[in-house]
């Protein structure tokens, strides 16, 4: 009886082997490409920004309908999460909505002067890289005389690419803001910081209004 | 045998294979550690990034450099740089931007070549003939257009490290910047080397002169982008150190881009 039924748990082993191959198989090779999924999305981006329409109206306007798209393919509570790092978890759950807000907004004054500059500037794709549920899309912003290497780190939601990280020639927006984040945290606390980030975006208010 | 004989080079075949092989491990293991961050793994965001493994003990001073290099940017380096720009058009000044960038070629593939990268250093000296000759003294960069030799970084501070010295401490130079003891001591000697074979070694005002305008012209070519990033902080001086340190750590990890 034993080496039968050695056999017979072999044969059950294999075959559960085999099944799980099968079944995960397709999940892989059906995972979109994140080249592909960006390609469209910031093509889409940079014809908004291209559009004379856009520059007609109002700024609030303006970076609304960008934000829009942005939140297409970025994550802001992953990115948020991120930023605040280990403490997000001990923060209440209205708490964690509130600064996703905020951050949003943040990013979203910061980068609204950036649509004046735009000029044309092509996105040409180099590389990408995937680890598992992460991938990392490599491009280069191509001005006149220079490009700058611009990579987003994304992550798989669903069968969609999400970017919670932008890293332009190296530097991380996420890791630069979160060592910033970090100590104001351990200074002020949570609501400090919420304080600080409230005043700075009065502040880029304060500018978008001036010019 | 006693290990101190081991060690004498004449004696290096009685060193003990396990030795060899622990001495073999101890190093993968430092140079792996050595790694630039890989955004796609959690822990480069969650060890708090290469910036807090560098000791800032002299915070105070360091912040008070900070504040000076800021002034003297926006009320000296910026409007001087604003001027310049408007007197000579963008590819002249990325011309001379090359031209200096070129001069620093032999001293960077010296440093490749101390830090084992013989490949590198050979392709640095090739961008420099190709430059010097083709590119007319180095105005121009048929080597990255042309042969597609990208430029290829290297400095002394970099060297220091690769041979196991330490960064010592984060440090802000006037008129500098960012730096750490361990790379401004290879920044001055770099600086120092550069000097032996540039043209104008003669006299200190010439020279003083040479480099203003270097820095007049690198700072033309990105204006805008310091007062952007300032405005976009919440403590500037954080804000550049850890930009000062992803900004190195990406330089420094020559296996991406090859």
């Amino acid at each position: 009886m034993q080496p039968k039924n050695l056999t017979l748990s072999f044969i059950v082993s294999v075959l559960f082997v085999l099944i799980t191959l099968f079944f995960t198989q397709p999940a892989i090779s059906a995972a979109p490409d994140p080249t592909e999924q960006f390609r469209p999305f910031l093509k889409k981006m940079t014809e908004t920004l291209a559009d004379p329409g856009l520059k007609a109206i109002p700024k609030n306007e303006q970076s609304q309908r960008i934000i829009g798209i942005v939140r297409e393919h970025f994550d802001f509570r992953e990115m948020s999460k991120r930023v605040i790092g280990q403490q997000w978890r001990n923060l209440s759950e209205k708490e964690q909505g509130e600064f996703e807000q905020l951050f949003t907004q943040l990013l979203q004054y910061a980068y609204v002067e950036k649509i004046d500059e735009y000029s044309g500037q092509q996105v040409q794709f180099t590389q990408q890289r995937i680890k598992g549920e992460r991938a990392e899309v490599q491009t280069l912003l191509v001005d006149k005389n220079k490009s700058i290497p611009v990579f987003y780190i994304m992550l798989l939601r669903g069968d969609q690419w999400m970017a919670y990280d932008v890293v332009v020639e190296g530097v991380s927006l996420v890791r630069n803001y979160m060592e910033q984040f970090s100590e104001i945290l351990r200074k002020d606390g949570y609501s400090g910081l919420v304080k600080q980030i409230e005043q700075k975006i009065a502040e880029l208010e304060k500018g978008i209004k001036k010019t | 045998m006693k290990l101190v004989e081991c060690m004498r080079w004449k004696n290096f075949r009685l060193i003990p294979h396990r030795l060899l092989v622990g001495w073999a491990v101890m190093f993968l293991c430092w140079a792996s550690f050595a790694q630039a961050a890989d955004f796609l793994s959690d822990e480069s965001y969650e060890d708090q990034a290469e910036s807090l493994r560098v000791a800032d003990p002299i915070e105070p001073f360091n912040r008070a450099v900070f504040t000076l290099n800021d002034k003297v940017y926006i009320w000296v380096l910026e409007p001087v740089a604003t001027g310049y720009s408007k007197v000579l058009p963008a590819d002249i000044r990325s011309c001379i931007g090359n031209f200096f960038y070129n001069l620093g070629e032999p001293v960077r593939s010296v440093n490749c070549l101390l830090q084992g990268r013989v490949r590198d250093s050979g392709l640095v000296l090739g961008r420099f003939v190709i430059n010097s000759i083709g590119g007319v003294f180095g105005l121009a960069d048929p080597a990255s257009n042309e042969f597609k030799i990208a430029p290829i970084y290297a400095n002394l501070g970099e060297t220091l490290a690769v041979w196991g010295l330490g960064d010592g401490f984060y440090l802000v130079v006037p008129l500098i910047g960012s730096s750490t003891l361990r790379d401004f001591t290879g920044t001055v000697v770099d600086g120092m080397a550069t000097a032996t074979y540039s043209p104008w070694n003669d006299d200190v005002l010439t020279s003083a002169t040479v480099q203003g305008t270097n820095t007049v012209n690198r700072t033309s070519l990105r204006l805008g982008d310091y007062e952007e990033l300032k405005s976009l902080s919440f403590d500037p001086y954080v804000a550049f150190r850890n930009g000062y340190f992803q900004m190195r750590s990406k330089q420094r990890n020559h296996s991406q881009n090859q």
